[in-house]
């Protein structure tokens, strides 16, 4: 039965969610193009902003970007982890930036909860996927203090599983007897995967994607607030 | 652009206008296929990986059993079927641990040798068919003069202080496997290993020597890891004869300390971590310095007054 269950949430949801995922951003981006935006409440709050948005973006950004390098190259991090000293160095790192995460993802939605303007703009999809970003970014964090060291075995383990998924030869081996916390993450992130459509998330994808490198930005009414 | 943003702010969400879209035909059809797409994913029989049964029992059964080769952590399974019957075998294959939980006789002896504290764990994929394709390669493997599952030969050359040092190195990742396998510290730990200590997806090594019944057993195991977390990795990756030796013998001088692991462990990670957000916070005022500064400021102080 426990290997139904796997088959179910490692082979079948994440080509339910990918199919999803490409399906409806090209749907959506094509039937409402203007609707590919985050919409910025910083002219309605901007206090908290700063504390809570940027701490959440950098962090998320270098977390998901060290996912994606094992992902890539598993060896070059295997080779870098094969001296104690560089593997805690890489390993506080990740753990800061996701502890940074969490901070600010916590912030945004504590002003989100607490500023009835901001409030007031935040539609049930955006509670929705901040419950999801909450509980995946504290797995993620709860995995690094309880399962170390998740930079090594990524890359021995759920790289593989990953790359038998893309090229459509799903082997669950890899995931069947990780610690409960671990396929937690995984199938969340499979969920937000293709929940993605159809939230603010999709802001991630509009190219030229300038916020990285762009100018600061000050976001603010063309009148004087009532 | 006023009001092109108050109007995003009156339909902040858009799946309402999604499912007005919906009703065309070409979203029909997009739908229709994600249903499909999905009910195939769901009903369809997905088998697991085929794997033939000599290949499953090197992977699943070696690490503790052998055909003729002697007593590992798990009996010497020559001539099973014939100490017990098949419909036991099976059983007991597919629930050792309720089998002995029910307090079955053969089961509770079977316990005792192995130590009284392995029990055997269930094998990843067992079913009632594979148990029987099992119990038949079993059975004509025990006809066999030399069975292929007799297991290794295992050096019996006495460990040097060079074996536990190098066993160490092993270990730690500071000498890397011939076969690109990940070293031992990204899942396990052990007594000496201070500041963040090891891993903690696997258990911790010190006194494995010990549990798995002394060097045969161990060595056995390490030639094919027994775990389902360690299978899939080493399956490729093989662990090679003279790196087992030293990591056995590395094992075995463990075995006799009784220290706790004297590193911050948890701790210590979550409070360096803690730092390096904090330094984090101030880089990005740091970066983000002239935020309140010059034409933003006084915006920003015109719209809180």
């Amino acid at each position: 039965m426990g290997s139904y269950f796997d088959q179910i949430l490692f082979i079948a949801l994440p080509y339910v969610s990918l199919f999803t995922f490409f399906l409806m951003t090209i749907y959506r981006y094509r039937a409402e193009s203007f609707s590919y935006s985050s919409l910025s409440s910083q002219f309605l709050e901007n206090k908290q902003h700063f504390w809570t948005v940027v701490p959440f973006h950098y962090g998320i950004l270098a977390v998901t970007l060290g996912h994606v390098i094992a992902f890539c190259i598993p060896r070059t991090i295997l080779v870098w982890n094969s001296h104690p000293l560089r593997l805690y160095i890489l390993e506080i790192s990740a753990l800061s930036c996701g502890l940074l995460t969490l901070i600010g993802l916590v912030g945004i939605v504590w002003r989100r909860l607490t500023y009835p303007k901001v409030r007031g703009i935040t539609s049930p999809t955006d509670w929705i996927i901040y419950v999801m970003l909450v509980l995946q970014v504290l797995s993620g964090v709860g995995i690094a203090l309880f399962h170390p060291w998740g930079s090594s075995w990524f890359a021995s383990n759920m790289t593989p599983y990953l790359w038998s998924v893309f090229t459509l030869d799903p082997n669950i081996g890899y995931v069947a007897a990780m610690p409960w916390l671990v396929k937690f993450h995984i199938i969340l992130a499979f969920l937000t995967v293709g929940f993605f459509p159809f939230t603010r998330l999709v802001h991630i994808l509009v190219i030229p994607n300038p916020y990285l490198w762009r100018k600061n930005q000050v976001v603010r009414w063309n009148r004087n607030p009532k | 652009m006023q009001n092109l943003n108050s109007s995003i702010i009156r339909n902040p969400t858009i799946l309402p206008r999604f499912s007005q879209l919906l009703s065309r035909d070409s979203s029909r059809d997009a739908l229709r296929i994600m249903c499909i797409l999905t009910f195939l994913l769901l009903v369809l029989p997905m088998n697991l990986q085929a794997q033939d049964t000599p290949d499953y029992f090197r992977q699943q059964c070696m690490n503790c059993h052998t055909i003729g080769g002697g007593k590992l952590t798990g009996p010497d399974l020559k001539d099973v079927t014939g100490r017990k019957d098949r419909e036991w075998l099976v059983n007991f294959m597919m629930n050792p641990k309720s089998v002995i939980d029910s307090g079955d006789p053969y089961a509770a002896k079977l316990l005792e040798d192995a130590g009284g504290k392995t029990i055997m764990p269930l094998a990843y994929g067992m079913t009632k068919e594979r148990a029987g394709k099992l119990l038949d390669l079993i059975e004509a493997e025990s006809k066999l003069e030399k069975s292929q599952f007799k297991g290794l030969k295992i050096s019996s050359e006495p460990f040097t202080p060079a074996d536990i040092s190098k066993g160490r190195d092993i270990f730690l990742g500071l000498s890397s496997l011939e076969s690109k396998g990940t070293a031992c510290i990204s899942c396990h730990s052990m007594y000496d290993i201070n500041a963040l200590g090891g891993g903690r997806l696997g258990p911790d090594l010190t006194h494995v020597y010990e549990r798995l019944k002394g060097r045969k057993s161990l060595s056995a195991w390490l030639v094919s890891p027994g775990t389902a977390t360690m299978q899939p990795i080493f399956k490729n990756h093989p662990l090679q004869p003279k790196e087992i030796h030293s990591l056995v013998a590395y094992f075995e001088e463990s075995a006799n300390h009784n220290e706790k692991n004297k590193s911050g462990g948890l701790v210590a990670f979550f409070l360096a971590g803690l730092i390096g957000s904090t330094g984090l916070f101030f880089l990005l005022d740091y970066i983000w310095r002239r935020r309140f500064r010059e034409v933003r400021k006084s915006v920003v102080e015109g719209a809180s007054r």
